[in-house]
C-alpha cells in the first residue's frame, strides 16, 4: 500500500515477510499479556478471576433471586454469553489506544503497522482462551456430552474476531485523531451491553425486539454460540425470528463490511500515524 | 562525484522535502471541532526538509552533522521509511536496518532476555537466529550478571550496551544510526568503534548522525551538511567539518538560548 518501504523487512519475499509478521505479533501479544500482570500477586488468575466475578453477580441477581430463565441450563447460558462480550469489550478496548500507546515504537521502526493492532487483539484472545477453559470446565462439572456440531463453533468464532478486528481498526485509527472516541466507545460498550442478549433470555422481548436483536452480529453470534452448545430449543435464533434468507444474511454482511472498513480506513491513514500519534 | 555506476549505489536521495504541519492550537477533541466548526485551524508551515538530494556508494560512511532542528533526524527517518517524503523520492539497494534508534521496543518492565526477544525480533531476527546469538549479545554488552533483571533497573550505560549488542546482530547492508555513542564508558565507545571497523572491512553502508565531529572525522568517508532543512555542503568530513564550524562561529555572537 505504502509507496517507499524501502526496508529490509518490507522488502524479502512473501514467505519471510509474512514469517516476521507473525513473530512480531507472538511477541508483541505474549509481552503484552505477561505485563498486564506484571507485579500483581495472583498473575494470569486474573483474567479469569473477572469475568467469573462479574458471572456469579449476575448469576445469583438475574438466575437465583429474580429468577429471569425459564431454562435449565440458565447458568451456562449466561457464561457463554459474557466470556465472548467480556472478550469483545476488552479486545476493542485496548486496542483502540495500540497504535497511541505504541507511538514511540512507530517513530523509530519502520515495519507493517497493522501489526500493532492485531497483536493488541491477540492479546485479548489469549485472555478469552483462558476463560473458555473455564468454559470447559463448567460444561464438563453439568456432565454436557459433546456433539460434532460444537465444530460450528470454529467458524462462529473467525466471524467474532473478524468483527472484533473491524472494529477495533476503525476504533485505532480514529483514536489517533480525536481522543473522544476513547469516552465514547466506554459509553457504547456499555450500551451494547444491554442491546445484546448477554444476560437475559431473548423471550423476553417482543417479537419485533428479537428481529432487531439478532441483526446486530453480537446478538447473532452469541444466540448461534449458545444454540449449538446448549442445543436447546429455548435459545431463539436468527432463523426463529426471520424467515427472509436475505435478513439471515445481514448480520454476517456487516461484520464483512466492518472488516473490510477498518482495513481500508487503517491502510488509508497509517502513513501518517508515526506523524501524528 | 560523479555517479557514473548505479548499481553501485546504495541510498539515492532525489529532491526530498518534507513540511510539518504545526497546528497553532491543537485540536485533539471532537468537542473543540464543535466548539469553533467555523473557525479553521491555523497552521505553521515548518519545513523540516527542502529539497534534498545526494547518493551514498555501497560500503561508504556517511556522516550527517548540522544543528539542531537543522533535519537530520527528520531525514532519517524518511530514509528509514517511517516518514512519507512530500515530494521527491529514497531509492536504497539491499537490506537497509529500519530502526533509527537503537533499543526499539524496549520495556523497562521486563527482564533483558525479554528485551533481548523482543528488540530482536523487531530488528528481524527470528527465534533460531536469537537463540544461536544470545550468548554474543550478552557477551558483547558485558552484561551476563544481569540478564534476567529488570531493565528499569538498568543505568543509561547498560542500556545502551544492550541496544548496541543486538542490532549489531542484525544483518544489513545499510545501517541507519542515530547518535549511537552518545552513552557507553570509554572501553565500550572503544568496542563500537571495534565493530565498525568490521564494518569498513565488511563494505557496509552506514549512515551516521552524530553531534560528535570526531566519530564523524575518524570514520565518515563523506558527510553531509543539513542546515534548516537544506544540503549546506556534501564533500570530505573535514570540508564539511569546517563549513559546520565556520558556520556556528558566525552564529554564536546572536545566538539566543
Amino acid at each position: 500500500m505504502s509507496a517507499v518501504r524501502p526496508s529490509a523487512l518490507a522488502r524479502p519475499d512473501t514467505h519471510r515477510r509474512i514469517a516476521y509478521q507473525v513473530r512480531v505479533v507472538r511477541v508483541l501479544a505474549g509481552s503484552a499479556f505477561k505485563l498486564k500482570y506484571a507485579d500483581s500477586a495472583l498473575g494470569y488468575v486474573w483474567s479469569l478471576a473477572k469475568p467469573l466475578a462479574l458471572f456469579s453477580i449476575l448469576y445469583v441477581v438475574f438466575g437465583l433471586l429474580i429468577r429471569f430463565s425459564t431454562f435449565e441450563n440458565f447458568a451456562l447460558y449466561l457464561l457463554l454469553g459474557i466470556v465472548l462480550y467480556t472478550f469483545f469489550a476488552d479486545a476493542t478496548a485496548t486496542t483502540m489506544t495500540s497504535v497511541v500507546e505504541r507511538g514511540s515504537l512507530i517513530r523509530k521502526l519502520a515495519f507493517p503497522l497493522l501489526i500493532i493492532p492485531v497483536s493488541a487483539t491477540v492479546t485479548a484472545a489469549i485472555t478469552f482462551a483462558v476463560n473458555v477453559v473455564a468454559v470447559v470446565a463448567f460444561v464438563a462439572w453439568n456432565r454436557i456430552v459433546p456433539r460434532a456440531d460444537w465444530l460450528l463453533l470454529f467458524p462462529l468464532l473467525a466471524e467474532f474476531y473478524l468483527f472484533v478486528l473491524g472494529i477495533s481498526l476503525i476504533l485505532a485509527t480514529l483514536y489517533v485523531r480525536f481522543r473522544d472516541v476513547g469516552q465514547i466507545w466506554e459509553l457504547a460498550v456499555q450500551l451494547l451491553f444491554y442491546i445484546t442478549p448477554v444476560l437475559y433470555p431473548l423471550q423476553l422481548m417482543p417479537e419485533w425486539g428479537q428481529r432487531i436483536v439478532l441483526l446486530n452480529p453480537l446478538g447473532q453470534m452469541i444466540q448461534d454460540a449458545r444454540a449449538v452448545v446448549l442445543y436447546s430449543s429455548d435459545v431463539i435464533t436468527i432463523p426463529t425470528v426471520w424467515t427472509s434468507p436475505v435478513m439471515r444474511l445481514v448480520p454476517f454482511a456487516v461484520v464483512v463490511l466492518t472488516f473490510f472498513a477498518g482495513l481500508i480506513l487503517f491502510k488509508r491513514n497509517q502513513p501518517w500515524f508515526a506523524e501524528r500519534a | 562525484m560523479s555517479t557514473e555506476d548505479p548499481p553501485e549505489l546504495a541510498v539515492k536521495a532525489v529532491g526530498v522535502s518534507k513540511t510539518f504541519l504545526i497546528p497553532h492550537e491543537t485540536r485533539n477533541t471532537l468537542r473543540e471541532h464543535f466548539l469553533h466548526p467555523l473557525q479553521r485551524t491555523t497552521y505553521e508551515l515548518n519545513p523540516a526538509l527542502v529539497d534534498v538530494s545526494f547518493s551514498i556508494e555501497r560500503g561508504e560512511f556517511f556522516g550527517i552533522i548540522g544543528p539542531n532542528g537543522g533535519g537530520k533526524s527528520t531525514l532519517l527517518k524518511i530514509l528509514a521509511g517511517i516518514y512519507r517524503p512530500d515530494s521527491g523520492f529514497v531509492r536504497v539497494s539491499g537490506a537497509l536496518s529500519p530502526f533509527i534508534e537503537l533499543g526499539v521496543g524496549f520495556n523497562p518492565e521486563l527482564s533483558a532476555r525479554d528485551n533481548i526477544r523482543i528488540n530482536g525480533t523487531l530488528l528481524g531476527l527470528s527465534q533460531r537466529d536469537l537463540e544461536a546469538r544470545f550468548h554474543d549479545i550478552v557477551a558483547f554488552a558485558e552484561l551476563e550478571r544481569f540478564v534476567d533483571q529488570k531493565l528499569k533497573n538498568y543505568s543509561s550505560g547498560m542500556h545502551v550496551r544492550l541496544a548496541y549488542s543486538i542490532a549489531i546482530q542484525v544483518p544489513f547492508d545499510v545501517l541507519l544510526l542515530d547518535e549511537v555513542l552518545a552513552v557507553g564508558d570509554q572501553s565500550f565507545q572503544e568496542k563500537c568503534f571495534g565493530t565498525f571497523d568490521r564494518m569498513q572491512g565488511e563494505s557496509k553502508t552506514v549512515v551516521l548522525v552524530s553531534h560528535d565531529l570526531g566519530t564523524v572525522a575518524r570514520y565518515c568517508d563523506r558527510a553531509l551538511l543539513l542546515r534548516n532543512g537544506a544540503v549546506h555542503t556534501i564533500g570530505t568530513p573535514q570540508e564539511v567539518i569546517d563549513a559546520y564550524l565556520e558556520q556556528e562561529d558566525a552564529l554564536s555572537p546572536v545566538r539566543r538560548d
